[in-house]
């Protein structure tokens, strides 16, 4: 079977298993073993086979390409000056565009131009991407059926009080757990191996539902369930966003797929329908982005309809004309415009998924969901697939795009690191983290780091998972969130603090300079050559690279910040480091796989196979070399990320990352394992910052006052005109037609009622006073006969005067 | 002299007329007046037997006689059976209130004065007729019976018109004395008896109410 | 005869009645009269008597006063030529009357009778039954 057959067969069925488990638990889901017991393994055994189908996968696509050992991510065993001539071997293959199959499944519908498909678009990232979610995801599925054990039995609930006193009792939702989960893992599959926006749009939108399910899985709190609100609610204003960019495309290009399709026309021949990366960057030109021939005709829509008018009669001088036109206008920039509005279209999308800044409200709220949710989910998965929409629609985001990319990444890095700094909740911290890191990835694809970026992506996803399960084991173990009651726990927790300290090692970049690291270590490295690159090519943005300096030192610092308060130390509260206790194997197994994940993702192995080698055969088209464009900000030069690998560059990025980690590990030491400065009196010192910070940076109280408080203001004046003019007329008229009718009903009850009565009643007393005509003795009626005939005669001579005889 | 003169001027018919017409009256009265049912009942004899005088009077002797047959013979012995089978010592005298009687006589006696003006309202009828009847016979009336009609038409009648016999009328009243006789009959065939309403003699309320 | 002596003045009346009715030929109105008298002494007689039999003999003379009025009607001695007796008609009348009378009688008694025999009583004030 061909490459590319075989790859849609292998990564169809692993995107279809968990959709399967979901029916099957939706349907049988309470009576799959005791309480539901066995649909955590149901779920499991889908998410495995999913696994097993996308190494199968891998291995059919190493197969066919076998990945060269040439980018610079991994420092194992090459010399400085090879890079150099494998740098130049490399070029002319970076100009080509990668290796990709796409095709289409099924057609949900096909008219005029619009054709809406489920398909898949295979290269290299989704490969990866399939690996990585599916393996994070058997991991968290194993350790899910250990730590949602309570939901087996009926649970009482102490956060939820029941109006009429004492704490809500239900019955367990475990196997209701696995059926969201199982389906959420199918919709992110989903996402992973679209092959047009349409798809993703559907796969996108589908995530955010699981997402409201899983964190809203605790209903009857109501925290929960406002989080789940405020979570689909605060998406949704993203996705509006990317309906307009979806829109934009649509109209403008007429096509929603990425790669060419092929089909067979009605008069046989066969036909190439563009899709939009060969649009905008077509092969002719080395794949150097340009606006595209809809765009342009789209902007230029009055001269378009100029020339057809002037020509027509004759079809074929008109479209010669148009086609001679069109690089005119180009160069006049007709239609950047809107492949710009369209790139941050799509970015709005991914602002509102990947918790960028305005819009990461919502990520910290959604730790209300189970710790496995949060760490599949909301460290992962979810939330990288806005950083990964971004890396598939690289090729068409514009450099102006990117640079907007890149700002909204380093404000978000910068906000929520310092919330980071202050906060107490354990998990709060890692959501604040994973919203930080989220804003390195951004902020590495905008400045060009396209396998920076991704590269950090699936390290990322490694690690933070890794975090969230230790996480939740700590919270498993003390039955509380708060840092402030924990300390001293490593000694009864020795595993989880192990695996933990891996984690935070490898956030934090943790390695030997130039040597080897963590998996952080060459991702965040990367991620700073780029940006030291950018900042060198384009001096007037150089905060985005101190923003990425001083990210790098926050996250040290808050990080082992965390680490310390919770397993360093004095125990802070008693009772709860008493019953601190290991968690069992099945939740700390994952731990110790997702440790060494979380080590060796960085690597590359003999052979060549590493991630960063195999996110370069996915290199989109024309992304290898610097490029330089943009009208909005004035130029833009985007550095090749090659250069970044290099020279001074590389060793001043290695050495800046080294630096910021170490004395953010340090300040952490000094602060909260040798208490040399105690945290309360730094607060204290820096009381307004603190506050600020404490609160967030008042981003829900400014949310709530400026969108919240109007909506509410006119749902009330809504509600009140309703209820005071509308309801008043209609109570008004309804009183009137009860007025009426009781009219009616007095009308009816006397006059009609009456009438028909007194009709009844007299003939009634008629018949009464007739019947006592009828004494029953006869000499009476005789007595009448006689008067009555006397009466009759009187009558008759009175009346007619005649003559009685002749 | 005057006597005789008066003897001869003495119209015999209005005599007897006079006088049957006073016998007829007076019993006729009588009945009214009586109480007794026997007496009553003697008193209609005698006050229908003067009326076939004066059938006889008024040429109509066939009617005369079949007055004195049928309804004198017959009818008024019929009724003299039905006094003497019911004439209990209660129900032979049984007084009728005086108010009543007074009512009656009230409404009597303006149907007699309606009566009256009727009777002496046509003029025609106050003059005497002085019609004679050549061959009195029952001939013509028993051939109408037959269906036949012999008589002469009364003056004044128009010769076109065809004077009907009584046939028909003679066998549908022989038919109904048959029904009639056949349902009296039945009617009174023999029942058991029982006690009157309100009278309980002393055996019925010993044996404890009516058998 | 002296007409003012008293003991002659039942003769001098009723011969000065008898001259106008002794002498004079009877008319049918003399007839009616009668017919008149025994009609009304019919019907009081129906309406004053208790007795049931009583009652009949009521209706006996009502039929007998319609009958004198019939015969009155067609006898040929009473009418004058400007008037036609109805001749045959009504002395047929008078016949079927008769017979008719008596089958009523028949029955009548047969009713009453029958009446008695329920009753025990020929009152007809004891027949309200049929009161309404």
């Amino acid at each position: 079977m061909e490459t590319a057959s075989q790859l849609s067969m292998l990564l169809g069925l692993a995107w279809l298993t968990p959709l399967v488990a979901f029916v099957a638990i939706l349907f049988f889901g309470p009576r799959m073993g005791q309480h539901g017991k066995n649909a955590a393994w149901v779920s499991t055994a889908a998410i495995v086979a999913s696994l097993m189908l996308s190494l199968a996968a891998m291995g059919t696509w190493l197969a066919a390409h076998p990945v060269q050992g040439v980018v610079h991510a991994g420092h194992v065993g090459h010399a400085e000056d090879s890079h150099a001539e494998s740098h130049e071997a490399q070029r002319p293959a970076a100009v080509h565009a990668p290796v990709a199959y796409s095709g289409d499944w099924y057609t949900l519908y096909q008219g005029g131009n619009l054709k809406l498909t489920i398909g898949w678009y295979i290269d290299a990232l989704t490969v990866l991407m399939f690996v990585v979610v599916t393996c994070i995801a058997t991991c968290i599925h194993i350790y899910a059926a250990g730590y949602m054990h309570d939901e087996l039995h009926d649970v009482t609930d102490h956060e939820v009080h029941l109006a009429g006193g004492g704490d809500l009792h239900r019955p367990g939702r475990f196997s209701r757990f696995f059926q969201a989960l199982s389906l959420f893992c199918f919709s992110m599959l989903g996402i992973l191996i679209a092959g047009n926006l349409a798809m993703v749009f559907i796969f996108w939108e589908l995530v955010g539902i699981c997402s409201w399910f899983l964190i809203g899985f605790y209903y009857e709190r109501t925290s929960a369930s406002n989080a789940a609100n405020k979570a689909f609610i605060v998406n949704r204003i993203g996705d509006f966003g990317m309906l307009i960019g979806l829109m934009a495309l649509w109209g403008a290009l007429g096509t929603l797929h990425f790669a060419d399709s092929v089909e067979r026309a009605p008069d046989g021949s066969m036909n190439v329908r563009q899709g939009l990366l060969s649009l905008v960057r077509p092969a002719e030109g080395g794949h150097a982005l340009r606006v595209p021939d809809g765009m342009v005709k789209f902007a230029a829509a009055a001269a378009v309809a100029q020339i057809s008018i002037d020509h027509a009669d004759r079809p074929r001088d008109a479209a010669s004309e148009l086609a001679s036109r069109l690089d005119d206008w180009r160069s006049m920039g007709m239609g950047r415009w809107l492949l710009f509005i369209a790139g941050i279209g799509i970015f709005c999308g991914c602002i509102g998924k990947s918790a960028q800044f305005p819009l990461f409200v919502w990520l910290p709220d959604a730790m209300e969901g189970p710790t496995p949710v949060s760490a599949l989910v909301h460290s992962a998965t979810m939330v990288a697939a806005g950083v990964y929409l971004v890396g598939r629609f690289f090729p068409v985001l514009t450099p102006d795009v990117l640079l907007v990319i890149a700002y909204v990444g380093a404000i978000t890095l910068f906000i929520a690191a310092t919330i980071a700094l202050v906060a107490t909740d354990i998990k709060r911290v890692l959501a604040y983290s994973t919203v930080s890191q989220l804003g390195y990835m951004m902020l590495a694809l905008g400045v060009g780091g396209w396998v920076a970026g991704l590269f950090h992506l699936v390290t990322h996803a490694f690690f933070k998972s890794l975090l969230f399960l230790c996480s939740g084991s700590v919270i498993h173990a003390c039955h509380t969130n708060d840092m402030r009651k924990m300390g001293g726990l490593a000694k009864k927790m020795p595993w989880t603090a192990g695996t933990m300290l891996v984690g935070c090692l490898a956030i934090i970049g943790a390695g030997v300079p130039f040597v080897i690291g963590l998996s952080g270590y060459y991702s965040k490295d990367a991620i700073l050559a780029q940006a030291l690159a950018f900042s060198q090519a384009n001096p007037t943005h150089w905060i985005l690279y101190a923003a990425v300096a001083g990210g790098a030192l926050l996250t040290a610092f808050y990080m082992f910040r965390l680490w310390f308060l919770t397993f360093a130390g004095v125990p802070r509260d008693h009772h709860i480091a008493e019953h601190a206790h290991e968690s069992p194997t099945v939740m700390v197994a994952p731990l110790v796989v997702l440790a060494v994940l979380a080590v060796v993702a960085g690597w590359t192995f003999p052979g060549g196979f590493g991630v960063a080698n195999l996110l370069e055969q996915a290199r989109p088209a024309g992304t290898a070399e610097a490029t330089t464009g943009g009208f909005v900000f004035g130029g833009v030069t985007i550095p090749a990320e090659h250069e970044s690998h290099v020279g001074p560059i590389h060793v001043t990025a290695t050495l800046t990352a080294f630096a910021t980690a170490a004395v953010g590990v340090l300040l952490a030491a000094v602060m909260y394992l040798w208490r040399f400065v105690s945290p309360v009196v730094v607060a204290y010192l820096f009381r307004p910052v603190y506050r600020f910070l404490a609160g967030r940076w008042y981003f829900d109280e400014l949310y709530h006052a400026v969108f919240v408080v109007p909506v509410l203001g006119i749902a009330s004046l809504a509600s009140g005109t309703d209820r005071g003019v509308i309801d008043r007329i209609i109570d008004g008229i309804a009183w009137t037609a009860r007025q009426l009718a009781g009219f009616d009903a007095w009308i009816d009850r006397t006059l009609v009622d009456g009438l028909v009565n007194a009709t009844a009643h007299a003939t009634w007393n008629a018949g009464l006073t007739l019947k006592q005509l009828q004494t029953g003795h006869l000499r009476q009626y005789v007595m009448f006969i006689v008067i009555g005939t006397v009466a009759l005669f009187v009558l008759a001579s009175l009346l007619f005067r005649c003559s009685l005889a002749g | 002299m005057i006597a005789s003169m008066m003897l001869a001027a003495i119209n015999w018919h209005s005599v007897l007329f006079l006088v049957f017409a006073g016998l007829a009256c007076a019993f006729a009265v009588a009945v009214v007046v009586a109480d007794n049912i026997v007496r009553m009942a003697f008193y209609l004899v005698l006050s229908l037997g003067s009326t076939a005088g004066l059938f006889f009077l008024a040429g109509a002797e066939f009617i005369g006689s079949m007055q004195l047959m049928i309804y004198v013979g017959g009818t008024l012995v019929l009724l003299v059976f039905g006094v003497m089978l019911t004439a209990q010592a209660p129900f032979i005298s049984i007084k009728t209130s005086t108010n009543d009687r007074v009512l009656a006589g009230v409404v009597g006696a303006a149907l007699l004065v309606v009566l009256l003006q009727a009777a002496f309202s046509v003029e025609a009828w106050r003059r005497p007729g002085v019609g004679e009847v050549a061959n009195p016979s029952a001939t013509p009336l028993g051939m109408a019976l037959l269906g036949v009609r012999v008589d002469d038409p009364p003056a004044g009648t128009s010769p076109s018109l065809v004077r009907s016999g009584y046939l028909l009328p003679f066998e549908i009243v022989s038919v109904h004395l048959l029904v009639v006789l056949v349902g009296a009959a039945y009617l009174a065939r023999a029942k058991r008896r029982r006690t009157p309403r309100g009278i309980e003699t002393a055996d019925v309320a010993a044996s404890g109410g009516p058998r | 005869m002296n007409p003012l002596n008293p003991m002659h003045a039942p003769t001098v009346l009723a011969s000065l009645f008898a001259v106008n009715l002794l002498s004079d030929p009877v008319s049918v109105t003399h007839y009616l009269v009668v017919g008149a008298i025994l009609f009304t002494a019919g019907i009081v007689c129906m309406t004053v008597k208790r007795n049931a039999l009583g009652v009949l003999m009521g209706i006996e003379l009502v039929l007998n006063g319609a009958n004198v009025n019939f015969v009155a009607f067609s006898s040929p001695y009473l009418q004058g030529e400007q008037t036609a007796s109805i001749g045959l008609d009504g002395q047929a009348i008078a016949l079927f009357v008769i017979l008719l009378a008596a089958a009523e009688a028949a029955v009548a008694l047969a009713i009453t009778l029958n009446f008695y025999n329920n009753h025990s009583t020929v009152d007809i004030d004891q027949a309200d039954d049929l009161k309404g």
